[in-house]
């Protein structure tokens, strides 16, 4: 009798491996030349976080407009530095991209003193895709009612306060070291594994002030355990119209905000690049793409492959002296 | 409580629709099957499962990843009392009793009771969860980084007071696996720690990888090694039901692992791990007789069974009320979560009733699910048990591989396992529980977190562990225990207890 069992396990393994199957299939419409097979397309944080979320939205409208299924695979590790590293020796053929950030374009390479890729010669620049906004919060019982509030706190008791971070060197600790040479003031960095333990300690009132994604952050804000002081962006974000801006609340000139984009091979074909440009471009346009990430409070941008270029040497070029003067280096 | 009646009228409207009655089922059905199956727990089920969830709406998705996390602790207690392996770290201590009540011809009856106790533990337990889900979020927060420190020393304490067999083993496999966490990059300063420059090693070792060869790999190669003397119960079952005597004999100490289990499941740091141990523990060392435990007791079974399965619920108390994940299996259901656009936060009760009341009521229904599955299935269990093991090893060792694989797509991860697996080996043959290893990596990640943290707050001055009430009366507890379990009179008494075992 025994062995009916393993039959019966593989009936399983088929159910599951068909439900797979079936949430992948998709009529496929190639029509010769690029795309004729699935493209990787790598996010090089973990399932769940910001840019994962992006992502998987990204691919599944990228997929309808390629006629060819766009899978995301998170590649994970190093602050994302080892998912950049694959597409950066990966094969030039188009197949395999990324989905790059301002960590991995712009601070880590930055910050490590053992460079695993450089972020302008190692890739092809495809298209930006979305900006998130950071925000300033503060524990609802820190008596500061605005950014000038804050600023003139910190001054009157300097080396008191400390400030959460999800991580060292992450674009959120960055905004907070940029925060403070802008503002003359002094704090205590402290990070954390990720956002969600930080807005836990700056909620229970462990660390009264914190610098976070939007989009985590929000829930927060909306059920008032934490008071939002300003975004960290040019304007205000459509979905917190209310909260100032940093620059408008005191701070001219601060601007920080986190961004995806799209990354191809160095060296990929311009066809190929001009094929997954034009692709990104029509999913970001659709308004049903849009309207979900602005519930998610990002926004959505493109740009052509030479602006993003541009937009990377930007990056490294704003964010260098506030790396330096943070003193942060990693291996 | 007009409002909790209200709140779970809510969630059983929701729970009870087909489909994610369905979807509850089918969560409960895995998660048994890769309960008994040894070597496949629930983070790389639910890691393998993850992408299939995408399709459905979040309440359907979550109620099932749920189901197969529960349905893995009564899949679990089933290995270990027929086949003396225990399907799931939790049922270890199962093992102990469980399996040679099995072996008295009373196999019946101990599933049965850790049914029936884990029934009733679970019920209990999600009734707490539902009462006290909103004042909890408020109590947690008292929780700073020194009461966190002191409770991570707990609960290693804790874990040496409570391992089996040697208390210097016990201590040097906490220190390995506290050396373990310490791998990677540091998180204050970036620098890396025992890298040895290796890339792979810089974000340090991964904990479903650490656990999946330590306790998969190692298993399976363990069987291997005698595979023919695997210890399948051969004896008749017997009756299910316990008798007037079984249950009177049981009921005491399902009150107590209920308890127990419900309370330190809520803990940060896999609490519910702790559990099934310390239910058993305590239920030794009250007991009128306790050379009658390892010898097939029921309280043995009845209590840390109970003990599991509450821990198993209430350890969603902190990721539903705050988002945080208490361990590996809830940190997969907050990526779950976030990829269907729920925020985890204190705000999912206010925002997603919905998705809160409907997981709550589901979990009810899935241990009731789990009580009518396993009790006539227990034959079916029993017989693929029997599967030669020559069949079932490679698809194991495949789920294994497919599973970490699929977690960060990184290859050295699956050779990891396979190396993990040869070091959980060696220890297994060297006469080291790895058990202490795992729980030593889990809370000594943590607790240097902690503790670094709670003292860049207080700006090094290590005074704020005394000054805090909560942290203070943890560390005094803690030193009460270990003074107790080192004193020579206690030693011996300890080592009775374990050594049987």
């Amino acid at each position: 009798m025994s062995h009916s069992y393993p039959a019966r396990r593989s009936v399983l393994l088929g159910s599951i491996a068909a439900a797979t199957l079936a949430a992948a299939g998709r009529p496929v419409r190639a029509q010769g030349g690029y795309p004729t097979r699935p493209i990787t397309l790598v996010i090089p944080f973990a399932a769940g976080g910001s840019t994962d979320v992006v992502g998987r939205l990204v691919a599944q409208k990228m997929s309808d407009e390629l006629g060819q299924q766009v899978i995301v695979e998170n590649v994970v590790g190093a602050g994302g530095n080892v998912g950049a590293a694959r597409i950066a020796k990966a094969d030039p053929d188009g197949y395999s991209i990324l989905m790059g950030t301002v960590a991995t374009h712009a601070l880590n390479p930055l910050m490590l003193k053992r460079k695993p890729y450089d972020p302008i010669a190692d890739f092809a620049p495809v298209s930006l895709l979305a900006v998130i906004p950071n925000v300033l919060v503060v524990n609802p019982k820190l008596p500061v009612k605005d950014v000038k509030e804050l600023i003139a706190l910190l001054k009157a008791e300097p080396g008191k306060y400390n400030y959460a971070s999800s991580g060292l060197g992450t674009p959120l600790h960055l905004s907070g070291e940029l925060f403070k040479s802008m503002a003359g003031v002094s704090m205590q960095h402290i990070p954390y594994r990720g956002s969600g333990p930080a807005l836990n300690d700056v909620v229970a009132g462990q660390v009264p002030i914190q610098f976070d994604n939007l989009p985590s952050a929000s829930e927060f804000i909306k059920s008032g355990g934490l008071r939002g002081l300003a975004v960290t962006t040019k304007e205000r974000a459509s979905s917190f119209p209310d909260i100032p801006t940093i620059a408008e609340a005191g701070l001219p000139g601060y601007e920080t905000y986190t961004w995806n984009a799209l990354f191809a091979p160095p060296k990929t074909p311009p066809a190929v690049i001009e094929r997954l440009n034009a692709a990104a471009r029509k999913a970001m346009a659709d308004p049903n793409l849009i309207e979900r990430m602005k519930a998610f409070s990002a926004t959505v941008v493109s740009s052509t492959p030479e602006a993003l270029g541009e937009h990377v040497k930007a990056e490294m070029a704003k964010w260098a002296p506030v790396v330096k003067e943070a003193g942060v280096t990693t291996e | 409580m007009t409002d909790l009646l209200a709140n779970l009228g809510l969630g059983f409207s929701i729970a009870l629709s087909l489909q994610n009655l369905a979807l509850c089922f089918l969560g409960c059905l895995v998660g048994t099957l890769i309960g008994v199956l040894p070597g496949v727990g629930p983070i790389a089920t639910i890691a393998m499962l993850l992408p299939i969830t995408f399709g459905l709406d979040p309440v359907g998705a979550l109620i099932m990843l749920a189901g197969i996390y529960y349905g893995a602790q009564y899949g679990g207690s089933t290995t270990a009392i027929l086949v003396n392996i225990p399907g799931e770290a939790t049922s270890v201590i199962t093992t102990l009793d469980g399996h040679q009540m099995a072996r008295q011809g009373r196999a019946g009856i101990a599933l049965g009771t850790a049914a029936i106790a884990s029934f009733f533990a679970g019920t209990v337990a999600t009734l707490l969860i539902a009462a006290l889900g909103a004042p909890l979020t408020k109590l947690a927060l008292v929780f700073g980084p020194a009461e966190y420190f002191a409770l991570m020393v707990m609960g290693l304490v804790f874990a040496v007071v409570l391992a089996r067999g040697s208390i210097l083993k016990a201590v040097a496999m906490i220190l390995v696996g506290i050396l373990f966490a310490s791998v990677g990059t540091d998180l204050e300063t970036g620098q890396e720690r025992m890298t040895f420059g290796l890339a792979f090693l810089a974000d340090g070792v991964d904990f479903s990888v650490l656990a999946m060869g330590l306790f998969g790999i190692a298993e399976i190669l363990r069987n291997l090694d005698h595979t023919e003397t695997r210890d399948v119960v051969r004896q008749q079952i017997g009756r299910l039901l316990p008798g007037r005597a079984d249950i009177k004999q049981a009921t005491p100490s399902v009150l107590r692992g209920t308890v127990i289990g419900s309370t330190l499941g809520i803990l940060p740091g896999n609490g519910a791990v702790l559990g099934p141990f310390a239910s058993y523990a305590i239920e030794k060392r009250i007991a009128k007789d306790p050379s009658r435990f390892g010898n097939g007791a029921i309280e043995g079974v009845a209590g840390p069974e109970s003990a599991n399965n509450a821990g198993a619920q209430t350890s969603f108390i902190p990721l539903l009320t705050l988002g945080i994940p208490p361990n590996a299996v809830m940190a997969l259901m907050v990526g779950a979560m976030t990829i269907h656009g729920i925020v985890p936060g204190p705000g999912v009760m206010t925002k997603n009733p919905n998705l809160f009341w409907g997981m709550i009521a589901s979990m009810w229904l899935g241990n009731l699910m789990l009580l009518i599955i396993n009790l006539p299935l227990v034959g079916l269990w029993v017989r693929l048990l029997k599967v030669p093991y020559r069949l079932m090893f490679p698809a194991i060792l495949m789920f294994c591989s497919i599973g970490i694989y699929s977690i960060n797509s990184v290859p050295t991860d699956v050779m990891f396992i396979a190396f993990f697996g040869i070091v959980g080996y060696a220890l297994i043959k060297l006469g080291f529980e790895p058990a202490p290893l795992l729980l030593g990596f889990v809370l000594g990640r943590l607790m240097e977190e902690y503790l670094r943290r709670a003292l860049t707050l207080s700006r090094g001055d290590p005074i704020v562990f005394l000054e805090r009430p909560v942290a203070a009366g943890l560390l005094l507890l803690t030193a009460v225990v270990l003074a107790a379990a080192l004193l020579p009179s206690l030693r011996k008494s300890r080592d009775e207890v374990f050594t049987e075992a």
